[in-house]
């Protein structure tokens, strides 16, 4: 295997990587602060790319505003899943199982707007980058550092938070003991509306991001919903770092598999490692059984 | 910044006939009592009978269908817990209910998670580990590695650092060997002697019965009995038919 093989599958791995990463980061928080598997989270991808459309390419303004409407757009779904379904949801008998299937039907009428308000057929995203940088070995294109530059940006602004902050410790507080962190203080239910704008805004960036290198479409978000949830899975749920780890790992797995035996193996072989993995490991490679002493 | 001591306000803690519990099922049938500034009050009685519903409905984790719950004369009733807390109700959870994931630092910032004001902050961290040595020992240890005694004394440092005037805690000695529960029980006497407002909820007598100011008998979701330790301890046939020594 030639060294610019290995760096073009080291490439479009970090560059896939980096996307993943960064859906998965909402994913793994909505799971991990309110025990929530938001089925909308792929519907965000979805508006995130499609607001930077209408901002841009529709509404012609400049492209700054692209990101800026999508981030607005992504806080305005995180409010909509809050007021409308979570508000009312949480706390109640089998929440965990009843929130799949109500944000299932959030994501089933966006994504049906959506198609009602733009149609069916494929958009070029306005907010790419075209050129590339020669780096020797292979050429780098512009959009695919801007991707990587962007997302890791985002991931440390994301973990800053989680760390140092003070709403980040009330939130990490809200997933590890719910009960205390209400005795402590903490609002709660205010934490898990911040908590899903916080994460609808990071999706709907990211999926700014990978519109920029496919297109737009309705459905765009549910693969790239899928491929967050195994990573969320395998990382166990709940632990952003380790998500994050993960979607960088199985996008430069993916990239090998997709080169060597062709696109069509590239999902099958990243299955097929999940579940041996979960074999082995049922609580995610990072994950902790909970164990409760007295 | 001085903070006024946690007996300053007369007043107390004055829960009036409450009627409580989880679904249709009530589990406290109209229950009163009053922890006056300062004092400690202890509620015995067996598993099962309401003794942690009643201190969850004081923190507003159990709804109230009836019946109120006053702190220094204010209602609390139908507040969030965040805003019972907030108005200075400390609530030590049964089994400690630590962020498991946290260190014992982080633990105790969170018990302090409404204090703004950083020399507050530092001077209840101090009060807190200056009673609690072994906590500023293990200061950057997850809690999760800590022994059960320890993990204790970080639930209730965590409790202390919320600067609530009544500190409410459910059966301290649970789940501790002998010897563990000795030590606890030497800091909820320090706790006393400080003159904080303590609200002890315990399943047997004998810890309690030595300096507890007053008890209450909890039996079925109702107060049974009510009077001091002495009283308690010279009525033997409470003793001997209600709580079997």
């Amino acid at each position: 295997m030639s060294p610019e093989t290995i760096a073009q599958i080291a490439l479009t791995g970090l560059t896939v990587g980096a996307m993943y990463a960064l859906a998965t980061i909402g994913l793994s928080l909505i799971w991990g602060s309110l025990g929530m598997l938001n089925m909308a989270h792929g519907v965000l991808l979805t508006i995130g790319g499609y607001s930077a459309y209408a901002a841009v390419s529709v509404a012609g303004l400049p492209w700054p505003m692209g990101i800026v409407a999508a981030l607005l757009f992504g806080a305005l779904i995180g409010l909509l899943l809050y007021f409308g379904v979570v508000r009312w949801m949480v706390g109640t008998a089998n929440f965990e199982t009843n929130i799949i299937i109500a944000s299932f039907g959030v994501a089933i009428a966006l994504e049906n707007s959506v198609l009602q308000i733009f149609g069916g057929q494929p958009f070029g995203q306005p907010l790419v980058m075209r050129g590339a940088v020669d780096a020797g070995l292979v050429s780098i294109p512009y959009q695919n550092i801007i991707i990587v530059v962007g997302s890791a940006g985002l991931m440390l602004v994301a973990s800053y938070v989680m760390q140092q902050t003070r709403l980040g410790r009330a939130i990490r507080a809200v997933s590890q003991q719910r009960d205390a962190a209400g005795l402590m203080g903490v609002p709660v239910q205010r934490i898990f509306l911040v908590v899903l704008v916080f994460s609808g805004m990071l999706s709907a960036i990211s999926g700014v991001m990978l519109t920029s290198s496919t297109q737009l479409a309705p459905a765009l978000g549910q693969d790239p919903m899928i491929k967050a949830f195994i990573m969320c899975v395998v990382a166990g749920l709940g632990h952003i770092g380790g998500a994050v780890a993960m979607a960088f790992a199985l996008a430069m797995i993916e990239a090998a598999s997709q080169f060597w035996f062709g696109a069509r193996w590239g999902f099958p072989i990243l299955l097929t490692l999940v579940i041996l993995v979960l074999i082995v490991r049922p609580a995610g490679l990072f994950g902790r059984v909970s164990i409760t002493r007295l | 910044m001085t903070e006024a001591p946690p007996n300053g306000n007369a007043g107390g803690l004055k829960v009036t006939d409450i009627v409580g519990g989880y679904g249709n099922q009530p589990v406290l049938h109209g229950l009163s009592l009053d922890v006056d500034p300062g004092t400690l009050v202890s509620v015995i009685g067996p598993n099962g009978h309401g003794k942690t519903t009643l201190l969850r409905a004081i923190s507003g984790q159990v709804h109230l269908r009836s019946g109120h719950v006053f702190l220094n004369g204010v209602d609390l009733s139908g507040r969030t817990v965040d805003a019972i807390t907030a108005a200075g109700i400390a609530h030590v959870p049964q089994g400690d209910l630590l962020f498991a994931g946290m260190t014992v630092y982080e633990n105790l910032l969170m018990g302090a998670y409404l204090v703004r004001d950083r020399t507050l902050l530092q001077s209840r961290l101090d009060q807190v580990f200056a009673l609690l040595p072994k906590l500023a020992e293990r200061r950057n240890q997850i809690t999760d590695s800590l022994s059960g005694g320890e993990r204790r004394m970080v639930g209730i440092g965590r409790g202390l650092m919320t600067g609530g005037q009544v500190l409410m805690l459910d059966e301290p000695s649970l789940g501790l060997a002998p010897i563990v529960i000795d030590t606890i029980y030497e800091l909820v006497e320090k706790l006393k002697a400080d003159g904080r407002s303590i609200l002890l909820v315990e399943e047997s007598p004998e810890r309690v019965v030595d300096f507890a100011d007053r008890i209450y008998l909890l039996d079925n979701g109702e107060i049974n009995w009510s009077g001091t330790a002495a009283e308690l301890s010279a009525n033997d046939e409470l003793l001997s038919t209600y709580l079997g020594v």
